[in-house]
Order: structure tokens, then sequence, then C-alpha cells
């Protein structure tokens, strides 16, 4: 069985951090996006362009018009300076609506891709991570990447754009002074790339933490009642102190790493001026520049070193951006091992071997089977058995003999690690999800309800009677006999149903995944331990709707109760990985009296 | 910013004050030695005109100046990381003692994925606010101050123009950030709604595969998700339109200037030395301007976030503690106890009574009421009416703590931490080795946890996926045994186990805890029969009670119920040899 654990997955692999490569990765979230970020960035330019502009008009109207004294000329240029603002504010709306909305798209985009592929993998992953975590995956860590969408990546483009302007003029003014005064920027880039993937790693540790938080209130809150019931209020104080601790800890760590780059993006450009300053006053003193050229200088220096200094808290946006997109890569690179196979040749490509009459017959068989949990021992042992059509089964055993694992695999909840489950005379792993299931009904132990309505769960991912009104519905369920087990619920179909708490009872909630089941008139239906929680009466009515299910309808069942199993076709006895058939109630009571127990 | 609302977030931060005080003296100091840096370049142009520019001394008074900025800088950046964590995490804190004192239909009605909301991402929002905004505002604020002063002093009339656009951008903010704060209290409901479709989708998701309904959920998860893009689509219009109209705003100042400052330039009552200057200073203003419009937005989401939080902590916690710790005999008296679900009520009148040291059993049909019995015992649910009683005292008036320590409940669903096997049962703190070693034993766990990898220290998975129903279910008896309880309650302890452990528990029980009293909510009669009394209900009633021997005599129901297990009798009764 593949290991999907995620947090193990994470802290064997150091990513590098080249900046070209963070970028690609980036792209394919922005890539339907070209159009609108073509236009985004030429008001981002507009923007800019306005920017530097609005002074250089300023000093001309001064330094024409106030000295010449002529007003009409200053009212005519303020009218253009007031057209300018005006493109400015379309501009800067143009700009800040278009990148929001790409932000607000990738984030949309993103959830949807992460929770697809939640669907998309096997129960073997959920049973490996937290809870807490991939939720906070999904809402915390994508939100990361939309506020650098939203918020930075404008600000980066026009300023990274004044910022270049800005530099050019510098060097186009005087290439000697001009190149002195980028020297500090110079160094700070070389800081910047230095420090980058620290700053990243700081940043990720700061997320997982966050997502170990989660964890922790998630696995408390749904396990409340015992938490109360024990005297453990403490237990929730104290696991959640610890991992709010290491929370605080770790975000200190991410919020010293992006803060910095701040000061020292402040001290380069005051050093900027410095140097200017300096290297200036001597060139003016060697008679090689002017005093009106240095205070142009100095203005044009600041137009290069304060985006600079944006950019700062703006860089460590983007770092935190792409710490999230690793954790979120981390689920999207996950592949289910439960891939649906070509029916002629099997997973190795070998053409495959023709199936006995008994198999090819039977509507699920097991041939030599054996299986195992990531890393662990053998929990089925070399299995071998075939189901025939329309019979009764019953598995029972000891605890942790492996019942509900063999029924997890005839519902391919799992693959086998060695040998074939055959549905319907082929190979399971042939079928695709819609096909396989529609074939399988399976009640699982721990009854799960979403939240909603008693006809809401009923008629869960039933194509057949979705649209059909509570009347239809109703004649349905009388139909197949089951309205005695709706009449238990007291206001019928639109009983409202929570997916926690105890508002209906484990059992009420086994007779809905009941419903549920029969509903869907499966071929095979797999019950485990699906009454093990309803009363003995309210179980000899699911025994009889059982019985007039459709007769070529197989029904497998996992009970402790033996009032369940004695009308069971055959009995098969599950203990330590290992499947024996009982010849009789009356073995199989036996064997599960005296047989030993190794759970 | 806004008045109203300012009080509630300026309380949150009240304990922090030393702490802010250095961050804001920080963050003057460092724009006060800012506003110096000019003037240093100044004096050293006019030195260099005065003929007696000393280069060395420019140098080391720019370059000193530039340093101590530096280093006021990083402080404030370190003593701000600190302050928004310590808030952040002072503020969880509170929160999670103020959830874990609540009671457990509280944290039921609730809902578990807003309060998850709340601990997470809406405190982050405060954080963002004490980590961004208190810095930016104040340097804004002193810098707007600072600055107007300045243009008042230079010419009050054209300041004065100037300054007529602080109250209409103050206008401005007060009503985008009223209208956008119920768009962030909305995009916080949806967030939580978010945390529930894929909390059920992980928690159900082996019924969803099981069905194939991976395509329902999605679209289920979309509604979700989309109303959040919309909502976000809504805010981000808001500011896409507020912050350019503010830097209009801003910009018409200038404007506004160079035509009145143009008039009067050159009508003659400016001079174009005081222009310049009044240009340069109205640039210092603009940004400040700008930078407040911008934390706006993380101001809002603060304030929508602060007040959910808020909610949480101003809920009431339930009524005090009683005092009582006296060691239990174990005589229960129910009285006229009923407890309501909404309209529906789960619990009629029911009283009964049991004697310390007996063993009781309750059985009767789905959803009659038994589950609600056993919370109703350990004050899990609290009845709408009617009392409950220990050894002839009101449950109310024992320490809880003290009752929990002496009333074991199995509950019938499994409820795993993922925690060693040693922690989970040994759940209670107070559980010594020896009490421990006798509950593991007493549950048939031994051969089990002998078998496990690394024994009692072996990791159980959140919500115990590695274990098969029995195991957990016996590891739940455990750690209810392992309090040494004077009382212990058991639902539906025998659905999950087979006969042979089922017979092999309960009869350990009988003699590691001889003097136990024991309610059993069971479905089996056979197990049951010889015990000193068996309780009937239904539907939320009590229909009798009696022994076995009297039951059959008085009660139809309870006849019924044993016709119905009667065909396996033979085979129960083997497995009670």
């Amino acid at each position: 069985m593949t290991d999907y654990n995620l947090i193990a997955k994470a802290a064997g692999t150091e990513p590098k951090n080249a900046m070209l490569a963070a970028v690609k990765k980036l792209w394919p979230l922005m890539r339907d996006e070209k159009k609108i970020l073509i236009i985004a960035f030429i008001a981002i330019i507009v923007n800019s362009l306005l920017t530097l502009f609005a002074p250089l008009l300023m000093a001309h109207v001064i330094n024409t018009y106030f000295i010449n004294k002529d007003f009409h000329g200053v009212l005519v240029y303020s009218g253009i300076l007031l057209g300018m603002y005006l493109l400015a504010l379309g501009a800067s709306y143009a700009q800040t609506r278009l990148m929001g909305g790409i932000g607000q798209r990738v984030l949309f985009n993103l959830r949807n891709a992460v929770f697809n592929k939640l669907q998309e993998l096997p129960v073997a992953f959920f049973n490996q991570n937290k809870a807490g975590d991939l939720i906070s995956r999904i809402n915390n860590d994508t939100d990361k990447l939309n506020q650098f969408f939203s918020q930075s990546l404008m600000q980066f483009i026009g300023s990274i754009f004044i910022m270049i302007g800005a530099g050019i003029f510098l060097l186009v003014l005087n290439i000697r002074l001009g190149g002195a005064a980028l020297i500090p920027a110079a160094l700070i880039i070389i800081i910047t790339i230095a420090t980058a993937a620290w700053v990243k790693r700081k940043n990720a540790l700061s997320m997982r933490a966050l997502g170990g938080l989660s964890a922790e209130i998630q696995e408390s809150l749904m396990n409340f009642k015992v938490v109360v019931a024990f005297n453990r209020r403490d237990y929730f104080r104290e696991h959640f102190e610890e991992a709010n601790q290491k929370n605080y800890e770790t975000s200190i760590g991410a919020g010293i790493a992006n803060n910095t780059l701040t000061p020292f993006y402040g001290w380069g450009g005051n050093l900027g001026q410095l140097v200017v300053i300096a290297y200036g006053l001597f060139l003016i003193l060697q008679g090689q520049f002017t005093l009106g050229l240095l205070v142009g200088f100095l203005i044009y220096v600041n137009n290069f070193y304060n985006p600079l200094r944006q950019l700062a808290s703006l860089w460590a946006n983007f770092q935190t951006a792409l710490a999230g997109w690793d954790r979120i890569s981390d689920i999207l690179s996950l592949k289910t091992d439960l891939v649906v196979i070509d029916s002629v040749k099997d997973a190795e490509g070998a053409v495959k071997k023709i199936v006995s009459k008994e198999i090819a017959d039977s509507i699920l068989a097991f041939d030599h089977v054996f299986f195992r949990y990531a890393a662990g021992k053998d929990v089925l042992h070399d299995i071998s058995f075939s189901l025939e059509k329309g019979k009764t089964y019953a598995l029972v055993g000891p605890t942790g003999g492996g019942k509900t694992t063999t029924a997890s695999l005839m519902a391919r909840l799992y693959d086998a690690t060695e040998g074939t489950v055959y549905l319907d005379g082929k190979d399971i792993r042939t079928y695709d999800a819609a096909a396989r299931t529609k074939k399988i009904g399976f009640i699982l132990q721990d009854p799960f309800l979403f939240t909603g309505t008693v006809r809401d769960n009923i008629i869960y991912s039933n194509e057949q009677y979705k649209d059909h009104s509570n009347d239809q519905l109703e004649a349905v369920i009388k139909k197949e006999g089951l309205e005695k087990l709706l009449a238990r619920f007291d206001k019928g179909l639109d009983t409202p149903v929570l997916s926690s708490g105890d508002a209906i009872s484990l059992g009420q909630k086994q007779l809905i995944v009941f419903i549920r089941a029969v509903l869907r008139n499966p071929a095979l239906l797999i019950l485990d331990e699906a009454t093990a929680n309803i009363d003995t009466v309210t179980e000899g009515l699911l025994e009889e709707i059982l019985k007039q299910l459709p007769k070529e309808t197989t029904r497998v069942i996992i009970a402790h109760r033996l009032n369940t199993i004695e009308n069971a076709d055959v009995i098969f006895f599950v203990n330590s990985g290992t499947i024996t058939r009982a010849g009789s109630m009356q073995q199989a009571v036996d064997m599960l009296l005296h047989g030993k127990r190794q759970s | 910013m806004e008045p109203q609302n300012k009080p509630s977030l300026t309380s949150l931060l009240r304990p922090y004050l030393g702490i802010l005080t250095w961050l804001i003296l920080f963050t003057l100091a460092s724009n006060a030695l800012n506003l110096l840096l000019p003037k240093i370049i100044a004096s050293a142009i006019d030195a260099y005109t005065g003929n007696h520019l000393v280069l060395t001394t420019v140098i080391v008074e720019f370059f000193s100046a530039s340093f101590f900025i530096f280093v006021f800088v990083y402080l404030q950046s370190i003593v701000q990381v600190y302050a928004s964590e310590r808030v952040a995490r002072d503020l969880r804190k509170d929160v999670s003692a103020k959830i874990s004192r609540q009671s457990y239909a509280y944290v039921q009605t609730t809902n578990p994925a807003k309060l998850l909301t709340n601990l997470t991402s809406d405190i982050d929002n405060i954080k963002s606010f004490v980590a961004q905004a208190i810095v930016s505002i104040v340097s804004s604020v002193f810098i707007i101050i600072g600055a107007s002063i300045l243009l008042l002093m230079i010419d009050w009339r054209l300041a004065l123009a100037v300054l007529a656009i602080i109250p209409i951008l103050g206008g401005t903010f007060f009503f985008v950030l009223s209208k956008v704060r119920k768009l962030f209290i909305k995009s916080r409901e949806v967030i939580d709604w978010l945390n529930k479709v894929i909390n059920e989708s992980i928690l159900g998701s082996a019924l969803i595969r099981v069905l194939n309904s991976q395509q329902p959920e999605y679209e289920k998860f979309l509604g979700a998700n989309n109303r959040a893009k919309d909502l976000g689509m809504q805010i981000l219009i808001i500011f896409a339109t507020m912050i350019p109209i503010i830097s209009f705003v801003a910009n018409l100042a200038t404007v506004v200037i160079l035509t009145l400052g143009g008039h009067f330039v050159i009508a003659g009552s400016m001079t174009l030395g005081n222009f310049t200057a009044f240009n340069s200073y109205l640039a210092l203003l603009i940004f400040p301007i700008l930078v407040i419009g911008f934390m706006s937005n993380v101001i809002a989401q603060a304030q929508a976030s602060y007040g959910r939080v808020q909610e949480v902590l101003d809920t009431p916690e339930p009524k005090p503690d009683g005092v009582l710790k006296e060691k239990l005999r174990g005589d229960i008296t129910v009285k006229g106890v009923t407890v309501m679900y909404g309209e529906r009520p789960a619990l009629k009148d029911v009283s009964l009574t049991v004697k310390a040291g007996t063993r009781t059993a309750i059985v009767g049909p789905t959803a009659a009421g038994k589950t609600q019995l056993l919370y109703v015992l350990t004050g899990l649910v609290q009845q709408n009416a009617g009392t409950v009683a220990y050894d002839g005292r009101d449950i109310n008036e024992y320490d809880p703590e003290s009752l929990h320590n002496q009333i074991g409940l199995v509950f019938q669903d499994s409820i795993m931490f993922n925690l060693s096997v040693r922690e989970n049962i040994a759940f209670n703190t107070l559980v010594i080795d020896e009490a421990l070693n006798k509950a593991i034993a007493t549950a048939e766990l031994k051969d089990f946890i002998d078998g496990l990898p690394e024994g009692l220290n072996t990791i159980v998975s959140e919500r115990g996926g590695s274990l098969s129903g029995g195991q957990k279910q016996r590891i739940m008896l455990a750690r209810a045994l392992a309090l040494n309880p004077r009382i212990l309650l058991l639902d539906e302890f025998t659905a999950r186990v087979d006969a042979n452990t089922e017979q092999k528990t309960l009869r350990n029980i009988k003699e590691n805890y001889p003097d136990i009293t024991l309610v059993s909510v069971t479905q089996k009669i056979a197990a049951v029969e010889h015990y000193d009394q068996i309780i009937v209900i239904m539907e939320g009633e009590v229909l009798a009670s009696g022994t076995h021997a009297e039951l059959l005599k008085t009660s139809p129901e309870y006849v019924q119920i044993v016709d119905s297990q009667r065909s396996t009798n033979t085979y129960e009764e083997q497995s009670n040899d």
C-alpha cells in the first residue's frame, strides 16, 4: 500500500529555491489569465508612467509659467494634470480590479483542485493524514497564494517597473555616479537571494505548525465528549497549548525572516543617497559635476530606492506564497494507487490467465489474496473463496481477525497486496469506479451521515431517485418494504440530521445507511456490523427486508450477534488473516468459542 | 478610522501597552530620523555654497543617522513580530481555555468547524492587524500631522485648501469600512461552511468511495467555494474603487495647489521658494494617506474576525460547579427526568433507582433514549426537568471532576485520540500503572497490546483507522476501567465485540471490580438475564423494570424483545458457560 503521509514526506525533502523555478511553478496557475494579465500589465505601466511624469510636469509649470507669471498656462497645465490623474484613477482601478480578480480565481481554482484531488485519493490517504492539517492546507495555505496574487503581484510589477526606469535614468545622467548609487542595491539583491531559501523555509515551518494546530483543535473538538467525561478539559488546553506555543515560535521565526530584509532595504536606500552625496560632492569639488545636477540626481536615487523598499515586504509575501504552494503541491502531486487496469492485461502488463469456472460464475471471488497495510504485517494471508449469486454469507470471528479488511477489499477500498479479487468474473481492478460501486453496496461499520435531512442522506449519490418528490420517494420506500424503518423518524424524510452530535442515535444512523444501501439495489450487499446498535426487534425487520431483496442479490453479513447470521447459507470463520468455511452454524459457534484468538 | 469600533480592538491591545509603547517609540524614532536626513543634505549643500564644506563630517553625520534608522527599523520589526505573535498566542489560549470550560452541548451547537476558523484564520487576521496596521497607522498619522503643521506654517490659506481633503477621505473610509465589514463577516461564515464540507468529506471518505459520490461532494464544495469567490469579488470591487479614489482625491490636492499656489505666486503673495517647499511637504502627505487606505482592508478584516472571536469569549459558561468530593457508594436515583431535543423529547419523565453494587441493564429499541440517559447520568447533557442524584445528593452538588473520576462511561461510538495506546487508555492523568494494567487485563487487551510493534507505546492513528471496531471498543472499556470507577456505564459495549470476548470481559469486570455499580445498555438479553434489575425503555419512557423473571410476567414489550432473540439463545447460552 502506498505511503500517503504528507508530514513525513515533507520532512524528508528539502526543496531547492531557485527564483526561476519558483516562478515556473506558479505560472500554471495563471496560464488561463494571460489576456487579463496583459491588460493589467498595461494598466500598471500607465499608472507607473503617470507617477513618474507628474512631478516632471509640475517642475515644467513652475519653471515656465510661474516665472513668466502666465496664469493661463498654469490653468491649462492644471487641466492636463487633472486629466492625467483621472487617467491614473482609471488605470489604478483597472489594475487593482484585474489583479484582484486573478487572485480570487487562482484561489478558487486552487481550492477546487485540492478538493478534487482529495476526492481522487483512496481511503488510505485519509487514514494517514489528519483532517485538521488538510483543512488548513485547503483554506489557509491557498489564501497565502491569493494574498500574493491579489495584493503583492501588482505592486511587485509596478515597483520593479518604476525601479528599472529610475535606474536607467541614473545611469544615463551620469554613468559613474549612477553606477556608484546602485552599488548598495546590488548588495541588497545579493543578500535577498542568499536569504531566500531561509525565508521560505521559516514560512514553511510556520505553516506546518499552523496545520498541526488545526489538527489538534479538530481532534479535540470532535472528541469533546470524552474530554468532558474523562475530566480532561486540561487535555484540550494542554495539547492546544503545546501546538499553540509551537505555532508561536515558528511564526516568530517566519516573522523575523520576513522582516529582516526591510531594514536592510531602507538602509540600502540611505546608503545610496550617501554615496551620491559623498561621491557627487567629491566630483563637484573636482569640477566634474554641478550642484544643480546633484539635487536632481538625489531625487532619482529616491525614485529608485523607494520602490525597492516596498519590494522588501513583497518579497517576503512571495516566499510565503511559494511555501504555501509547496504544501499544496504535496497533495496535488499524490496519485491514487487504485488505478483502473486494462481488462485483458494485468497491472504488470502480462496477459491474464483464464479464470476458473467457479470464479467466472461467482459474483465475487478472492484468489490467493494477501494484504498488508503500509509497512505492517500480513492482515490477510492467502485467502481464496468465491461467493455465489443470490446467496447469503456471514463472516464471523474475533475482533481484529480481518473481517472488515476482507470487506474493504471486496469494495476495493484497498487493493490486494498479492493475488486478485474478482467481481462478476472479472478482475475488480478493471471496473471503473462508477461501474464497480453500482454493483456493490457496502454498509460501513461506522455509519456516516451528512448534515441535512433523512431524505438527503438516503438518496445521497442515488441518480435514480434524486429528483423524486417526497411522496414518490415514500412510495418507493414502501415498495421496498422500508416504510417501517422510516417511521422511526418523527418527521419522516424531513427529519433533520447532523453529521456530528448525538441528536440522532447510533441505531437510527444505522437505519438511515441501511435504507440508503438498499435503495441503491446493488448486486452484492455487504453489511459490516451494520446493525450492531439496532435493537433485536427492529433487526428482525431488517432481516425480513434483506430476505425480500431480489433473489440474485448476494449478501455478505459481518456480525457478532448470532441471530443476525443464523439465516446465512454459508458461514466463514475469519481469524488471524485466514478464512475457514464452517460446515454449520454449530460448527461456527464452536470455532468462535474455542478457536484461539490472535488479534 | 472608525471611532465606534476602535474600542473593541483597542481593549484587546490594552495588556500589551508596554511592548506596544516600545513599538511606537521605535517607529517614531526611525520616522523622526528619516526627516533629519534631508536636513543633513540641505546643510551640506549650503555648506558647499558657503565654501566651508567638510566632506567627512557630512559622511559621518549621514552615515550615523542612517545607521540609527537601520537599528530602529530593525528593533521595530522585531518588536512588531513579537507583539503580534504574542497577541495571537494569548488570544488563542484564551479562546481555547474558554471552549475547554464549556459544556459538550455548546461545542455541538456552535459547530466545531466554526470554532476551528475562530482559532486559526480569525486570529490570524487580528495578528495581521497588530503586525501591519499599528505601525503603519502610527507613522502615517505622525507624518500627516507633522506635514500638516509645516504646511500651515508656510501658508495657512493654501494649507486649509489642502487639508480640506482629510475630512473627505475620513468620510470615505468610514462609509466603505462600515459597508465592507458586513461582507467580511459573511466571508468568514463562508469559510466555516467550506471547513464543514471539507471536514465531512474527510470523515466520510470511505463512504464517498463506496458510493462513488466524489462528484456530488465536489459540487457541494464548488457551491461553497463559488460563494467565497463571489464575496471575495464584492470586497475586491469595493477596495478597487476606494483606493484609486483616495489617491485621486490626494492628487487633486496637488492640482489645487498648482492652481491656487500659482495664483498666489503670480499675484506675489507667496514666494516661489515657499511654494516649492509647500509642494514637497504635500508629496510627503500623500503617501501616508494611501497607506491608511490599504490598511483599512486589514482593519476591516480584523474587526470582523475579532467580533467573531469576541462572541466565543462572551458566551456564558455553565453554572458554577458543585463542591462535594465524597467517595461515591453508587446509589443512583433518577426522578422525573425530561430531555428535549428541539421540540422532540428524547427522555420523558424518566424515574429509576439503582442500588450501590448492583447490576442493572437497560434495554429498548433504537432511539429509545438509552444513550441520552447515560449522558444525563454523567452530566454531558443537562436535563430540562427532573433530578439526578448520587447517594441521595443532587448531581449538581458534586464537584464534576470528582464525579467524572468515579463514573466510567464507555461510549458506543469509538473515540480514539492520535496518541499512544497507553495515553488512550490512561486518558485521565490520575491513572496509575497498577490501575492501567488491571484495566488492560480486564478488557482482554493484553494479547493485542503485546502483539503491537511497540506495545503500549504504539501510536493510534487519528480516528483509530488502524484498529478494528472491537479493539477500539475494548480500549474504550479499558479507558473507563482505568479510572477505577465506582460506577461503570456501558453503552452497547457488546455490539462490536465477539461473544467469546464479551463473556470474558464481563466476567473479568465482576471478578476484578467486585463492588462496582454497573449500568449496561444492551441489546442482548441473554447476557443480562441474571442482573439485579432490567429496565425497559421505549420512546423516551420507562415502561417496566424488574428482574428477568418479573419482566417476563409483567412486560409484553420485554417478552417481545426476548422472543426476537429466542432462536439463537441456545448458542448464546453456550457462551455463558
